[in-house]
């Protein structure tokens, strides 16, 4: 691969082309907020807080999903960026019901981890307290709705990755929801192994196992990395 | 078939359409359908035979004319007589006034009832005049189930000369030349799209129409597809051939069944003909088009969404770059027109990109189709050069606000567009000035609002659609549409403080541009442009916090 | 001269009180700073005029809406104290279900009553709002910190900096914390 040259908040930075905008701010220690990436799984850009301010692209785009090209002038810190990200928290938090105080991922969140991260300290928008069901047919696993921030790492590491397929979408805009194979049951699933990386998948307390109290769910999402990185050594 | 057959099929064609020296057409569109134009077409026949006229007048049905509020429509060839809101029973009355008496029917004459004297030639009535008719030519004109009588308006001809006189480079220039901008909505220059596709080096490249027209109150997609399926047929192949694609797929919305069903006929038509399939026209082009209907997701509009739908998957768009020219349906390069632009190349190509350069503005060239509707005398499809000030639109085709109402607004885009007031009436629609007063171009959805109209609430009827319609991947889109369309309720409620009018500028501007697809990048216009337009409706419906303190509601 | 302070609890659950007791012998640098003038524990005088207010929970009635709408008007700087006040957190759980579900689960439903299903509706409770309310959704809050409760260190950091005439900012002090 060709090296190219990038500039990321200013600082020069050589780098290999065909990766994309967030590797590069990884490898290079430019902190870079993100929900819906998981490294193993195919990018997605849908949580919006990867974005950036590119030089003569008058969009905002995707870090995740944007490949770097050379001489492209990045900005990962405007006020603006920050401003955005701030307010992509705020609706994740009043979208569903996220009630840290009761929830098993508390302290162990990576939504909490991004609204720390931005300085979120109240939200500004009402609520909505929609009604979310828990799914608790599964004999180990729960997957609580109230927690979903819809950024589909489940469904792609059951399908990527496990080859499972169980975890699908749903319906459209704020009434969109996780499904177990046709909207059944999970613990009636046909398709899931039981394997459980989506619960490691999970950034936040939507799924989780049931052997777990408030606060003391541990996960460890490094692992769907990993596993893809040793299966490619198999083959 | 090879180049020679066509050429006698076209002559054969005209020779037998000339040999009648008058012509009925009945508009067959969805709505004329809806109100029995079958049965109008019916009797048409019925009577042409009785009255002993068999050899003189020929009678078919044809594709929309434009006014679909008027339908039934029968009209009359070459004279340009049109007859409004014809019943069955009439039939007999009227072809007998036409051809054996020689004196058409007043009272049904078109706009009968509502202007004090109607014309004869409907091409003079004001709605016809000021009109410029490129993609709409034949509809209305020719029979959209006969690829014979197709061919005989010089159908596939520019097919046939783009791949027989001229290199998909020289393709390419010509649509270049022409100016022609993508009539989606988001204005891409057509010609530079085609050469991107083209320069891709792949051997497998796929051409995709969009005609997944999904927003409320438009129909223009519709009527080219039912009125003239050929022609949208032709520019998916033309399109083919320059940038080097071996198929093709039209999307089609599932609500369109008669398009669908016509599109189909045409695609069946051609197929036998050998007009599609391996080696076209004896030449080593190779082209087929498949049909994919759509499901009604208003978001399958959106080119990234569209292709995945296709592939089979959940309608939603992803992140570009990369763009379709480069990965588009199955990881391959692929070119996705609107079905309007592709029923403009057909005439680019015969006619040439300088001819048609000359319709339209220095940046918008040749025409657009709007669909007219909402408070307005005369509604309907009407096709317009570009540039064309609202104002004629408005008053000179569309015949004012109907009774003593005013003219307070005209929304353009759909959902995704925004409210123009009264002072800027003067404005010429072409992409550049539609942008720069908040609005878009859009699909050419047109609804004009009178005083009675409250913005605030037209702004959160959009929203409401766009919450609706958002695919709920990505998190602007998805709940940003939501906390605005629930802060404008609050507002229509009578609950709205200033502070919610901050929030929602705020959330307005987030929305536009932290959003994946370009449904979040357009919804909040509505919004933003009424705002804009219309502050003093907003100031008028808020209230102080006192008031809803009073109330124990929440601020 | 010395500030005044005052404390008081709305919808909650006396946690972040708790917490607030927490500092422990800080609470001595407090006394230097400031003279506790009403706190729930002390007695059932109006709330005075104050300078700090440090509120709890979130206003689930008739009664709070009043209170914090009276705290407002008598407060310089309003501090909505840990996720109740600033996210209705667990009172506001309630939020998902029409209130008079939520009633008849608690008082006729419920396995622990007596089965005769009395909901309570003497003329000197407070009456519940339909909807649970952040402080912010009914007046302007100056300090917000969230927490379940807020830590005792993050209570004394930010009382200590607002005795000090200077604003806390949880976000750089790395205080931040839900739940």
């Amino acid at each position: 691969m060709p090296i190219i040259t990038v500039y990321i908040n200013g600082q020069k930075i050589l780098t290999e082309s065909g990766v994309t905008i967030l590797e590069v701010c990884k490898a290079n220690n430019i902190p870079m907020l993100t929900l819906c990436h998981l490294k193993g799984l195919h990018d997605i850009g849908a949580c919006r807080l990867c974005l950036v301010e590119i030089e003569g692209v008058n969009r905002l785009l995707s870090g995740c999903t944007t490949q770097v090209a050379d001489n492209m002038i990045i900005r990962t810190d405007t006020d603006r960026i920050k401003r955005y990200q701030r307010i992509t928290v705020e609706l994740f938090f009043a979208e569903r019901n996220h009630v840290c105080a009761v929830c098993v991922a508390n302290g162990n969140c990576e939504l909490q981890q991004a609204g720390y991260a931005v300085g979120l300290d109240h939200i500004r928008y009402p609520f909505l307290y929609p009604e979310c069901n828990v799914d608790t047919s599964h004999p180990w696993f729960v997957m609580d709705h109230n927690r979903c921030i819809m950024c589909t790492r489940c469904v792609r590491v059951c399908t990527q990755v496990e080859g499972a397929g169980n975890w699908g979408v749903m319906n459209r805009g704020h009434d969109v929801r996780i499904i177990s194979d046709f909207n059944t049951p999970w613990g009636e699933s046909i398709t899931c192994t039981d394997c459980g990386k989506c619960v490691h998948a999970c950034p936040t307390g939507a799924i989780w196992p049931k052997a777990v109290a408030q606060g003391q769910l541990t996960k460890y999402p490094e692992m769907i990395g990993e596993l893809v990185e040793k299966r490619k050594l198999l083959q | 078939m090879n180049r020679q057959e066509l050429t006698v099929m076209a002559d054969q064609a005209k020779t037998k359409h000339h040999h009648f020296s008058k012509k009925v057409c009945v508009c067959c569109g969805t709505s004329c359908m809806a109100s029995n134009a079958e049965k109008v077409l019916e009797q048409v026949q019925q009577n042409i035979d009785a009255l002993g006229l068999k050899d003189e007048v020929e009678a078919n049905l044809t594709g929309c004319m434009g006014l679909c509020n008027q339908g039934p429509l029968v009209k009359v060839l070459p004279d340009h007589t049109i007859y409004q809101k014809v019943e069955p029973e009439e039939v007999g009355d009227l072809l007998k006034a036409q051809f054996v008496d020689k004196q058409p029917k007043k009272d049904k004459l078109l706009f009968a009832d509502t202007r004090p004297e109607p014309f004869v030639n409907a091409n003079e009535d004001p709605f016809f005049k000021k009109q410029h008719k490129i993609i709409l030519k034949n509809c209305g004109v020719i029979n959209p189930e006969d690829i014979e009588e197709y061919i005989a308006y010089d159908g596939y001809k520019a097919f046939d000369k783009a791949l027989n006189s001229m290199l998909p480079e020289d393709v390419i220039a010509e649509i270049k030349h022409s100016r022609l901008r993508g009539r989606g909505g988001a204005g891409y220059p057509t010609g530079m799209k085609w050469e991107t596709v083209y320069k891709y080096v792949n051997n497998q490249k796929y051409v995709v129409c969009n005609g997944d027209e999904g927003d409320p109150g438009a129909f223009m997609n519709r009527s080219v597809l039912e009125g003239n399926p050929h022609s949208v047929l032709e520019g998916m192949m033309i399109a083919g051939y320059a940038v080097g694609a071996s198929k093709g797929y039209a999307y089609i919305r599932g609500e369109y069944r008669l398009a669908i069903k016509r599109f189909e006929t045409a695609l069946k038509q051609a197929k036998k003909l050998g007009l599609l399939g391996k080696n076209i026209l004896g030449s080593n082009f190779s082209f087929d088009v498949e049909v994919r209907i759509g499901a009604g997701a208003f978001v399958c509009g959106e080119e990234t969404a569209l292709i995945a739908s296709i592939e089979g998957k959940r309608g939603t768009p992803s992140p570009r770059p990369p763009y379709p020219a480069e990965c588009g349906l199955w990881g391959k390069p692929t070119l996705i027109n609107n079905v309007e632009t592709y029923a403009n190349i057909a005439p680019i190509i015969l006619n040439g990109g300088e001819w048609f350069s000359e319709t339209g503005t220095a940046k918008s060239a040749g025409t657009k189709v709007f669909a007219l509707a909402g408070k307005i005398k005369y509604s309907g499809l009407i096709e317009v050069p570009m540039g064309t000030s609202l104002r004629e639109i408005v008053f000179d085709i569309g015949g004012g606000i109907p009774g003593d109402g005013e003219f307070k607004a005209a929304q353009t885009g759909g959902p995704s567009g925004g409210c123009i007031p009264e002072q800027h009436l003067d404005v010429g629609m072409d992409y550049e000035s539609l942008m720069s007063l908040g609005s878009i171009m859009g699909s050419g959805g047109l609804i004009v609002m009178d005083k009675s109209s409250d913005m605030v609430d037209v702004a959160r009827f959009f929203m409401e659609f766009c919450m609706d319609e958002s695919c709920g991947k990505c998190a602007p889109c998805r709940v940003g549409t939501r906390m605005m369309h629930d802060l404008l309720q609050r507002i229509v409620d009578g609950k709205g403080t200033q502070h919610d009018v901050d929030r929602l500028q705020e959330l307005a501007v987030y929305v536009k541009e932290a959003s994946l697809c370009g449904l979040g990048g357009s919804a909040p216009n509505p919004l933003l442009s009424t705002l804009r337009h219309f502050p003093e409706e907003y100031a008028n419906r808020l209230v102080s916090p006192e008031v809803l303190i009073h109330q124990h509601l929440e601020l | 001269m010395k500030k005044k302070l005052a404390t008081v609890w709305l919808g909650g659950c006396s946690g972040c009180h708790m917490s607030l007791l927490d500092i422990d012998e800080r609470i001595l640098e407090v006394a230097k700073l400031a003279d506790i003038v009403k706190c729930p524990i002390v007695d059932g005088k109006p709330f005075p005029e104050v300078d700090i207010a440090l509120v709890e929970g979130s206003v689930t009635s008739d009664e709070h809406y009043e209170e914090i709408l009276h705290i407002r008007k008598q407060a310089k700087v309003l501090v909505a104290l840990g996720d109740c006040a600033v996210m209705t957190n667990i009172t506001g759980m309630r939020n998902y279900f029409p209130l008079q579900e939520v009633m008849a689960a608690a008082y006729t439903h419920s396995p622990s009553n007596d089965g005769e299903g009395m909901w309570p509706n003497h003329a000197a409770l407070l009456k519940l709002h339909g909807k649970v309310l952040p402080l912010q959704s009914v007046v302007t809050v100056d300090v917000v910190v969230p927490g379940c409760p807020p830590s005792a260190d993050t209570i004394f950091y930010v009382l200590y900096e607002l005795l000090n005439d200077r604003m806390p900012d949880l976000s750089t002090a790395q205080k931040l914390k839900y739940g």
